[in-house]
């Protein structure tokens, strides 16, 4: 009796905190299937390399549902991320290539994802095209500003870019490191900034927002433009963890990655509710979800798809209950 | 009068986090009455209702309908035992005409199996409105309804599904004085025919002409339940309030404003109107005719006008919302273009709207946030960063000024009551640095001793401050009591100034008859 009633106290309090914590919303599933895998094989998961190699396939995908995630903040949608990290790393390929500099190459990417998210800030925020369609037509026109680029052709043997997988004995690779610092500035901006406060105001009531006097546009055209910084990034991360190659179609489907992050890190795409630290947590969901799957043998990616998908329902279905209505 | 038992609610407790918002109320309502429930912001009456309603599971305490304990697990359940909540925030469908969205609100067929007939659906909604005396035109959209034709719509959806319990949360707050009257016309016929009533409300009069009976509520505990007949409105506000109350209405003297008329002959006025027009950009908007109008610094001027007379539409044209089509507009004597609340925020002025739910409030935020999300300038430190300290101090600060009832100033903003809403909302107004504020409907949905407090805060602050007050409002005591200046608006027109020295109730009233 006395134990039932102690269980159930606990089981309060565990409710209490998942429910009060918007970051729980994304830790708890996480631990849970840290734990599954380390149960399902502890020597596999637990192995040094394994743990590097999740790490190295998080970075890219973190970086750009971090770009994504004050955007759905916003109450917005940005469907580019997958072509901007393209055409950034196929620029930063090509710089690599002809110059052989790589500091160059990188400063390029950035400059090429910020000006991919200037763009889709002014198309949104000046032009106030819908951002489902204005990104919708950048996801298209940078893929072909991709294969136009680069002529079809796959460009491999980049081994400069191992300098982001090094980890100099710790198995987390510097690039990873410095994804989580980028992270962290990102979280501050959100949560302790007069623009994080406003880029969740927007989610929340827009109306309400523009009618105090808050220069919106701005907010929204900046929100666009730091995502598009955030792409170059996971462009560049994207060369150094991705076997140093770029090929015409690499990176294509990332959007939707990005945006299934953010979902599982709890990131309501209603806008103005989730925690900044969602999309990382989300990314290393996605991430070590599909190296399940590898364990388990499955290495057919519509499968693998196929239960991502799954997964994703479930965790969107979580995330809304007990509200009144989404959209 | 029937006397029989409708509803029985009793030892009813609700408590929120932090708050015990119903705290062991017991209610009883009968057929053939009008009952009214009054009580502060923040009382517990909609919490009540809510629970009677099925949203809210009471932690405590028993329904009974017709003397049989009934158990409430959502709306659905309600409706199937015949009440329903009419309240201003139940979303109604603007493209669909009064018929659809009676049809949908109304929920009283199987989707499923029956075929949605329409013309004996017609057939039957026009003898439910010819009983009980509802003139509404059913093939008119939504969109061009009155606020006052859209809570009878809500009123005749519920008497489709055979409702005998109404609630009625605030129904009058947004209407004019004759909307009003035809709202209590139906009300009456209601009674007649045996329904039962419960109808919220913060305005006493009203409450004493139109119940049968009145409970009061304070601080989520049931004061009294008295027969309106033998009570008078003194002692209703102190029974609410639970101490004598103040002087209410007038929150400055005819000496006030003989300190501001000496400056209209030869100041230049802050912001200056010169034969403004507007051409509406939707429907519902009521254009601007050749409007004048002048604001002096630290001058209260109120615009007086009922519900739809194009006072919203005044203040949205003086941030930049409503375009000017012709006429000037004039900054300190300077003609100059606002194009946009930014714009407006540039010259200082702000513009707190009426509808709190749709442009006031951000729902995720806490009440500290909503409140400085204007005047963020002042908050930040090292030019970007929020600093939570001084925002803290800010709140608390605002919250103990004006009364506002909140667990902490982090709570969110959804969990306070209407009326503590609204004032979260003028706090938001009074911290930005502007030098015209214009309060749009400031005290609707208010109880009365807050008003007070409110327009004492309104009147204070621009005459400490130096802060001009543009107060939109379809309450002439609000106009009369707080203004140096009210200007009479019908139509989209100005059609009287008065400047407020023994000024004559009535007569203004008589210029809207
Ligand atoms: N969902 C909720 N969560 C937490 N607290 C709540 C919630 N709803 C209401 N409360 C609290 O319960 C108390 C009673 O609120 P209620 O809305 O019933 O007041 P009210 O009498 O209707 O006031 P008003 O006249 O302002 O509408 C308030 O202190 C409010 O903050
Ligand atoms: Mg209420």
């Amino acid at each position: 009796m006395a134990l039932k009633s102690s269980i159930n106290s606990a089981l309060a309090k565990f409710k209490h905190f998942y429910s009060s914590y918007e970051l729980s919303r994304a830790l708890v599933p996480l631990i849970v299937l840290i734990i599954a895998s380390i149960a399902m094989s502890p020597q596999y998961f637990l192995n040094p390399m394994n743990i590097k190699v999740v790490l190295m396939q998080i970075t890219p995908l973190a970086l750009i549902a971090t770009g994504e995630m004050p955007i759905i903040l916003m109450g917005s949608i940005d469907l580019s991320p997958g072509s901007a990290q393209a055409a950034t790393a196929m620029i930063a390929a090509i710089l690599t290539r002809t110059t052989n500099n790589i500091l160059l190459a990188i400063m390029a990417a950035v400059a090429l994802g910020t000006l991919i998210g200037v763009i889709n800030g002014v198309l949104v925020a000046k032009l106030r095209i819908y951002s489902f369609v204005a990104t919708l037509a950048a996801l298209v026109i940078w893929r072909s500003f991709v294969i136009i680029v680069s002529g079809g052709k796959l460009i491999y043997g980049l081994t400069q870019y191992a300098m982001f997988t090094q980890d100099f004995g710790t198995y987390i690779p510097i690039g990873f490191v410095l994804t989580v610092f980028i992270i962290i500035v990102v979280y501050v901006l959100l949560t302790r900034t007069v623009i994080g406060r406003y880029i969740y105001g927007l989610g929340s009531n827009e109306e309400a927002v523009r009618l105090a006097g808050v220069r919106a546009d701005f907010v929204k055209f900046l929100a666009f433009t730091i995502a598009g910084t955030l792409y170059g990034l996971g462009g560049v991360m994207l060369i150094a963890m991705g076997g140093f190659a770029v090929d015409p179609w690499t990176a294509r489907g990332n959007e939707l990655n990005a945006i299934a992050s953010c979902v599982l890190g709890g990131i309501m795409l209603t806008g103005g509710s989730g925690h900044p630290l969602g999309s990382l947590l989300g990314a290393s969901m996605l991430t070590i979800l599909t190296n399940i799957l590898v364990l388990l043998g499955v290495t057919e990616i519509a499968v693998q798809q196929t239960v991502v998908g799954i997964v994703l329902i479930a965790a969107a279905t979580a995330l809304t209950r007990g509200l009144r209505y989404v959209k | 009068m029937e006397d029989r038992q409708a509803l029985l609610a009793e030892n009813i407790v609700k408590r929120f986090p932090g708050v015990v918002a119903v705290n062991n109320v017991t209610f009883e309502l009968r057929y053939g009455e009008i009952h009214g429930l009054l009580g502060q912001n923040g009382a517990g009456k909609s919490t009540l209702l809510r629970v009677i309603y099925g949203v809210h599971k009471p932690d405590h305490g028993n329904i009974y309908i017709d003397g049989r304990k009934i158990v409430l697990k959502s709306p659905r359940d309600a409706r199937m035992h015949g009440i329903a909540l009419v309240h201003q925030e139940i979303t109604v469908i603007p493209d669909l005409t009064v018929l659809e969205n009676i049809a949908l609100l109304g929920f009283s067929w199987n989707w499923l199996t029956s075929r949605f007939d329409y013309a004996s659906f017609k057939e039957y909604i026009d003898r439910i409105m010819s009983r009980f005396r509802v003139e509404l035109e059913l093939s008119e959209k939504v969109r061009n309804l009155s606020a006052a034709e859209r809570m009878l719509l809500q009123v005749v959806a519920a008497l489709s599904i055979n409702a005998k319990i109404l609630l009625l949360d605030e129904p009058t707050s947004p209407l004019s004085l004759h909307e009003i009257e035809r709202l209590f016309d139906v009300l009456n016929q209601l009674r007649k025919e045996g329904l039962a009533t419960v109808f919220v409300t913060h305005r006493v009069n009203e409450a004493i002409d139109v119940c049968d009976r009145i409970t009061i509520l304070r601080n989520g505990e049931k004061i009294a339940t008295v027969e309106s007949r033998a009570i008078d409105v003194h002692t209703l506000i102190k029974l609410m309030l639970g101490r004598e109350p103040e002087e209410l209405y007038k929150v400055r003297t005819d000496k006030d404003v003989e300190l501001v008329i000496g400056r209209y002959a030869t100041e230049i006025p802050l912001i200056e109107m010169r034969n403004v027009s507007t051409q509406p950009q939707r429907a519902a908007e009521m254009p601007l005719k050749k409007i004048n109008l002048k604001i002096y610094e630290g001058e209260v001027v109120a615009v007086f006008g009922f519900v739809g007379a194009g006072k919203t539409e005044l203040g949205k044209a003086l941030i930049g919302l409503t375009k000017i089509s012709h006429g000037d507009f004039l900054y300190m004597g300077k003609r100059v273009k606002i194009k946009s609340p930014v714009d407006a925020v540039r010259y200082g002025i702000f513009y707190l709207p009426e509808d709190r739910k749709i442009e006031g409030i951000i729902p995720h935020f806490t009440v500290a946030s909503n409140m400085d999300i204007s005047s963020l300038n002042i908050v930040k430190r090292f030019g970007i960063f929020v600093d939570g300290a001084r925002e803290l101090r800010i709140s608390l600060d605002m919250i103990k000024r004006l009364n506002i009832v909140t667990s902490s100033p982090y709570a969110r903003i959804t969990q306070l009551s209407g009326g503590n809403q609204q004032k979260v909302l003028v706090a938001r107004a009074m911290l930005t640095k502007a030098r015209l504020v214009i309060f749009d409907e400031p005290t609707v949905g208010i109880d009365v001793a807050t008003k007070a407090e409110i327009r004492r805060l309104i009147f204070r602050y621009a005459r400490e401050r130096g802060v001009s007050s543009l107060v939109l409002t379809s309450d002439v005591d609000e106009a009369l009591g707080l203004a140096d200046r009210i200007y009479v608006m019908r139509d989209g027109e100005i059609i009287r100034e008065y400047i407020n020295r023994n000024v004559d109730r009535d007569e203004i009233l008589k210029n809207l008859a």
